[in-house]
């Protein structure tokens, strides 16, 4: 998947946040931007995410981060979408990552919608997925070898030319097509909206 | 009915005296009129902070399997 931009070829660059917190429209918006990001079709769009998923290997490279085998040395310089719980496993590297939050509640309710289950304990799980998240944020925040960038979905769809334009920044690079970038957020598949 | 109802509100609870003593002094100046207004103040702050404490609370090898539950259900993780 090339793009006509250059990121610096010795970072790993990662889009991440929980799971249903803006993740593949992060991707999606990157995409547009002519900003390298690697993903491929092994999960195909659905009802769930309409534009697809913008991930590898259908989402499913947790399992080979936990057992420290993804090859990160392969995705130095394009994004790829790593999932909150994924970045506990980060090897020690150098990495750049962009981090999605967006309402808990809206989450818990796109999280049921796509597994197509009633959650019986959803203040429970509630508790859980804010503390994964906390804990997530502590250690990205803390590491030396990552430098993250937080953008809030919810703000993203109410002002999203002041989220993007954060991105750039960001990454130090000025040759990205914000107005694409901005076109590529699609305010109808917001859909849980809570706030 | 009115005095039933407001004796339910409220219950008595046993400090040392000298205690109580030393909160009268305490509080003399101060925008607390009795010994009971004080008290409850301070416990509402000790239990907000417990709750607090307990939204702060690490996370867990339950929580850890919950995450990996809702990752399989969402197709994240085998």
């Amino acid at each position: 998947m090339g793009s006509a931009m250059k990121l610096d070829s010795d970072t790993n660059y990662i889009v991440s946040g929980l799971e249903r917190s803006g993740t593949s429209m992060m991707m999606q918006i990157l995409h547009a931007g002519s900003i390298p990001t690697t993903f491929d079709s092994s999960r195909k769009s659905d009802q769930n995410n309409p534009k697809g998923y913008y991930e590898l290997e259908g989402g499913k490279i947790i399992s080979k981060l936990m057992k420290g085998s993804f090859p990160f040395e392969k995705y130095k310089g394009s994004f790829i979408k790593v999932t909150a719980y994924g970045l506990k496993y980060l090897p020690k590297g150098w990495y750049k990552i962009i981090y999605s939050e967006r309402n808990i509640e809206e989450i818990l309710d796109s999280m049921e919608k796509m597994a197509d289950i009633k959650d019986e304990e959803r203040d429970k799980t509630k508790k859980t997925f804010v503390k994964l998240n906390k804990m997530i944020k502590e250690t990205i925040t803390e590491r030396e070898d990552i430098d993250v960038l937080f953008i809030n979905y919810n703000e993203m769809l109410s002002d999203p030319k002041t989220q993007i334009k954060k991105i750039p920044e960001f990454l130090e690079t000025s040759g990205v097509n914000l107005d694409s970038m901005i076109r590529a957020i699609d305010k109808k598949l917001y859909r849980q909206r809570k706030i | 009915m009115t005095e039933e109802k407001d004796e339910k509100k409220y219950t008595t609870i046993s400090i040392p005296f000298q205690l109580a003593e030393k909160i009268k002094k305490r509080i003399e100046g101060t925008g607390f009129h009795s010994l009971s207004s004080y008290a409850t103040y301070v416990l509402r702050e000790v239990i907000s902070g417990m709750e607090n404490e307990d939204e702060d609370e690490a996370f867990s090898k339950e929580d850890e399997e919950k995450v990996k539950d809702r990752l399989r259900a969402l197709g994240y993780l085998d």
